[in-house]
């Protein structure tokens, strides 16, 4: 039993995704084992946001299914609108977006009891403790009562992720969360992101900072054009990728970054 | 101009003016609440993906933005009595009236601001497993009200100055009062400079108000 590989945490297969004429995704198969950290790079409208929000059941789809730890939850329909989407496991998966992601009328700790209270009926004074300790885990022990208005761009994202946490989450999803951010404040959001991958939270990140992507992969796939061009660890698709395609994206970014 | 003024006849009889702004205020209250509650169903029904639903809805809206609100009050009194054989009152008919109207004209600064909440924010209830009532009540609910507080505001102070049009159907509100001390006392220009200072210092403190709310609102989003 041992030898057999782990099973695998999700599972999407022939995945497609139009916006009208537009294919995003163009039949989409992937596989993530439990504890991997998948990093997806590519050139903006290659289809990587597009994949995280279907796996988050943001989307309707045209074709192909999700599986998340063995149950399909996400199934192509006779129709987009049909696309049939298992609420139940979804609730499993926790995400965090680019902008605008705290409710703006609820404080710090509003924000992270709403789901679990009215979601899960979790009593307010555990669901408060937990969050509490969250926080301070994750550096904002003095911000509880704090309204997102009065908070940096950093520590909004860092709220935001502790939100999705409180949730237990079995798979993360990161849609470009530091993108918005003032450069000075990157570091404090990939620091909590990083500190959750020293448990193995499995997570999936799309990312435009390749340093950062370089220290948190386990995996790394390259998306464009709708579909996975390239998919490897960390080393050969980031330090000496095969496909044409992705070592001019590489280089490309590297360049500008220099 | 050779007048003199008589400002007693109007202070001497203050107690029906007072009445009549009783009457006022209790249409302007009552309307606001139909105008607040319809108004944010209505907003809801108009961006619903039906077109079945959104039709009438659009019509019901767009009647009473599109019409004179004098001609709302006459055709709630006479005409809709004959058409439905329903009559519920002098104040009843006056209340439904201006909470239709103010009910159209909230709808619009509901459907404004719900449609102002950006997507991520729904997206970020979606992925935190609130259901589709939850993310209404827990989210757009209470960031659509906030972002329209100014707006309901200004609608509410209209209502309350249009509230005066009801008194062509024998409403008793403050200007019929006004208008029938000025036919006894023959004091026009006392009586409603009187009247117009009554509106007025209902009005002013809420115009105020909503002007210190759009300030702060700025400053916040500054």
């Amino acid at each position: 039993m041992r030898d057999q590989p782990a099973a695998p945490l999700v599972s999407v297969s022939g995945l497609q995704k139009s916006y009208g004429a537009l294919k995003v995704l163009k039949g989409i198969d992937l596989t993530m084992k439990p504890g991997e950290r998948l990093v997806v790079i590519g050139p903006s409208g290659g289809g990587k946001s597009t994949l995280l929000r279907v796996m988050m059941g943001l989307e309707t789809i045209n074709g192909g299914s999700v599986t998340l730890a063995g149950k399909p939850y996400i199934r192509a329909g006779a129709t987009p609108a049909r696309t049939v989407i298992d609420i139940a496991v979804r609730r499993s998966i926790g995400m965090v977006f680019q902008h605008y992601t705290l409710f703006p009328h609820l404080n710090v700790m509003q924000n992270l009891i709403l789901a679990p209270c009215k979601v899960r009926g979790e009593n307010k004074v555990k669901a408060s403790e937990r969050a509490a300790a969250l926080l301070t885990r994750f550096g904002l022990g003095e911000k509880l009562t704090a309204y997102p208005s009065q908070l940096s761009g950093g520590q909004k994202q860092r709220v935001a992720i502790a939100r999705a946490l409180m949730l237990d989450p079995r798979l993360m999803l990161f849609d470009e969360v530091t993108s918005a951010l003032d450069p000075e404040l990157v570091g404090e959001v990939e620091q909590v992101i990083l500190q959750l991958a020293k448990q193995d939270m499995p997570m999936m990140i799309v990312t435009h900072d390749m340093w950062f992507a370089k220290n948190i992969a386990s995996r790394v796939l390259f998306c464009a054009g709708g579909v996975i061009v390239e998919d490897g660890p960390p080393e050969q698709v980031l330090g000496s990728p095969k496909e044409e395609r992705t070592r001019d994206f590489i280089d490309r970014v590297f360049h500008i970054r220099q | 101009m050779n007048y003199s003024f008589d400002f007693q006849s109007v202070t001497r009889n203050l107690g029906p003016l007072f009445d009549g702004l009783a009457v006022t205020l209790q249409l302007t209250v009552a309307a606001n609440a139909i105008g607040l509650t319809l108004g944010f169903v209505l907003a809801l029904l108009l961006m619903s993906p039906w077109r079945l639903v959104r039709l009438p809805v659009i019509l019901f809206v767009e009647f009473f933005r599109c019409t004179p609100a004098l001609v709302q009050i006459i055709w709630f009194f006479y005409c809709v009595p004959m058409l439905f054989n329903v009559f519920l009152g002098s104040i009843t008919m006056g209340i439904l009236a201006l909470g239709f109207n103010l009910a159209a004209f909230n709808a619009e600064a509901y459907r404004a601001s719900i449609q102002a909440i950006p997507r991520e924010q729904l997206d970020a209830g979606i992925a935190l497993g609130l259901n589709p009532v939850q993310r209404i009540l827990y989210i757009v609910l209470p960031t659509a009200i906030r972002a329209s507080i100014p707006v309901l505001l200004t609608n509410g102070i209209v209502i309350f100055q249009q509230s005066a049009l009801v008194a062509i159907v024998a409403v008793q509100d403050l200007m019929y009062q006004a208008k029938s001390l000025a036919t006894q006392t023959y004091r026009p220009i006392e009586t409603f400079s009187v009247a117009a200072l009554i509106y007025f210092a209902v009005s002013f403190p809420v115009t105020q108000l909503v002007d210190y709310l759009e300030r702060r609102r700025l400053a916040v989003a500054g």
